[in-house]
């Protein structure tokens, strides 16, 4: 592996809000000072912040925005239809910059204008820790991107929660995947990565029914995952390794080591 | 500049810890002067070999290395076979082997299964060893986890009694999938150190000592790691999200405060 493609698998590998600090290892590992080693990685740190929808504020807002592939208008410019304006974007310095005006049109502009307000409410009763939400023109509809972040790096941890859907008008359907990232590193590496597609039928395609959809595909999903916590405890942790032997009894070590000590283990042994 | 070194170590204490061993390659071929160091400190899921003599199963790891050779606990020879592989003295491949007997018994005990190895080696003022177990769940459960225990240990020779020094990894992988939960994986490595200063009467009193730095050690990690895993962790997730709506949360602690300010004015 080349070492552009090797930093590039590690900056993909990033945890939430510990990019700086993996480009930094990668810049001290390969010799290089800061400016170097951002321009080395840049096209892999562009590709890590739209994959897990970095947010800026834009000069001057106090709303945090999203940065994604949804939104991007190339040229490293990219979109917020809530303000209707569109910025530029340096992924290195996670600023944005050179705010215009970019009003939402075409066929879904008043759909995205009403999703913008429903699903606005949901984040903001759902989200409590650094909130942002888009809803940009797809391909096939309308996106719908939510994210929420908590970063603890003095309690040595961080974590991310991404929802992405795609709202198809003709099929009625909003498809796509709810992603946890959560990280641990207190005397340790504990990392907890999870991905749920999401698949639904809509009966009804008003902006509200869509959010609702939403809401409740969400807390299904939550309530799975805090019930698969559980299980993953009761089941597979417990079947590793058991807290006592049966006895509830510590073993004996001198009896163990007494009765095997200087015994010849060649052979016939095994137990 | 920070330290090459410590910059790699940062780098996987914060890198997906279930690709370990695909980002540890990948450290050493983009720094290959660091093999050795990072090879030595850094702990992997461990490998099960079986050896040609005894036809057991045993854990492969860096201390058992001599070049691409790995030395079997139970024949004490290596695989590929070697002319001059690195054995421990007669008297610490006694203990050795008393050793991989007791543990066997511990990993019975504990583990209902699994692979455990012991491997010591001769230092000038004592010797030191790792204790190595690993266990897999059944494969054809969707709710699978593999534990890897690593615990090295020096054990120093002082007038009737020996200094341990142990440092022990716990590597915990688990996964959970189903429809209803998608894809679920958590995984990763805790590691904890201790000094302690024990009698010592004869060979066998450090096979008793550092079973239970062992054992005592394992269960201040289990619980540790169920703790952060399924405690932390899940904290975590519902701080991100709540599953129940903001302003009801708010209206709650808000009775909840006025509740415990009218008990105060009491």
């Amino acid at each position: 592996m080349s070492a552009n493609s090797t930093a590039a698998s590690f900056i993909e590998n990033a945890p939430p809000g510990e990019l700086a600090e993996v480009i930094n290892d990668i810049g001290s590992l390969l010799d290089l000072d800061k400016l170097s080693i951002q321009e080395k990685v840049a096209p892999a740190v562009e590709k890590y912040n739209k994959e897990q929808f970095v947010t800026t504020k834009l000069p001057g807002g106090s709303d945090l925005v999203i940065v994604s592939s949804y939104n991007d208008l190339g040229d490293g410019r990219f979109f917020d239809s809530e303000s209707s304006s569109s910025f530029a974007y340096d992924h290195s310095a996670q600023k944005a910059s050179d705010v215009q005006s970019h009003p939402i049109e075409g066929e879904h502009a008043s759909t995205i204008k009403s999703l913008l307000r429903d699903v606005g409410n949901h984040v903001k009763e759902h989200f409590p820790s650094l909130p942002a939400y888009g809803v940009y023109p797809a391909d096939d509809g309308i996106a719908i991107l939510i994210v929420g972040n908590k970063y603890s790096p003095s309690n040595y941890w961080n974590g991310r929660w991404r929802s992405t859907y795609i709202y198809n008008p003709s099929a009625s359907t909003l498809t796509g995947a709810i992603a946890v990232d959560v990280h641990y590193y207190e005397d340790g590496n504990v990392r907890l990565v999870t991905e749920k597609k999401v698949n639904e039928n809509l009966r009804s395609s008003t902006a509200s029914a869509i959010a609702t959809t939403i809401g409740n595909v969400e807390k299904k999903y939550q309530e799975e995952l805090n019930r698969a916590f559980g299980a993953l405890s009761e089941g597979a942790f417990k079947s590793l390794r058991r807290q006592l032997p049966v006895t509830r009894q510590k073993m004996d070590w001198q009896k163990a080591s007494a009765y095997k000590i200087g015994q010849d283990i060649g052979g016939g042994s095994r137990r | 500049m920070a330290d090459p070194f410590d910059s790699a170590l940062d780098l996987l204490r914060r890198l997906n810890p279930k690709h370990i061993t695909k980002n540890l390659n990948a450290l050493i071929g983009l720094v290959p002067d660091l093999t050795e160091d990072l090879l030595s400190s850094v702990d992997q899921p461990l490998q099960i070999s079986k050896c040609k003599r005894s036809g057991r199963e045993y854990l492969l790891c860096d201390y058992n290395r001599d070049g691409d050779s790995y030395r079997s606990p139970w024949s004490n020879e290596f695989d590929p076979p070697l002319s001059d592989g690195t054995v421990p003295s007669e008297k610490v491949r006694k203990m050795e082997v008393a050793a991989n007997q007791a543990f066997d018994v511990y990993r019975e005990l504990y583990y209902e299964g699994g692979v455990s190895s012991v491997y010591f080696w001769n230092l000038d003022d004592g010797f030191a060893g790792v204790v190595l177990l690993k266990k897999s769940s059944a494969a054809t459960s969707k709710n699978t986890g593999t534990w890897d225990s690593i615990h090295v240990f020096e054990a120093l020779d002082r007038p009737r009694q020996a200094h341990y020094k142990l440092t022990s990894t716990v590597i915990l992988n688990m996964e959970n999938t189903s429809d209803a939960i998608g894809t679920m994986d958590l995984s990763g490595n805790m590691t904890r150190q201790i000094e302690a200063d024990l009698p010592v009467e004869d060979d066998n009193s450090h096979i008793v000592n550092i079973g239970r730095l062992v054992e005592d050690m394992e269960l201040k990690m289990r619980n540790l790691l169920q703790e952060v895993y399924f405690g932390k962790a899940k904290d975590v997730v519902n701080d991100l999200r709540s599953v129940n709506s903001l302003t009801e949360v708010n209206r709650e602690r808000a009775a909840h405060s006025d509740v415990m300010s009218a008990m105060l004015r009491r």
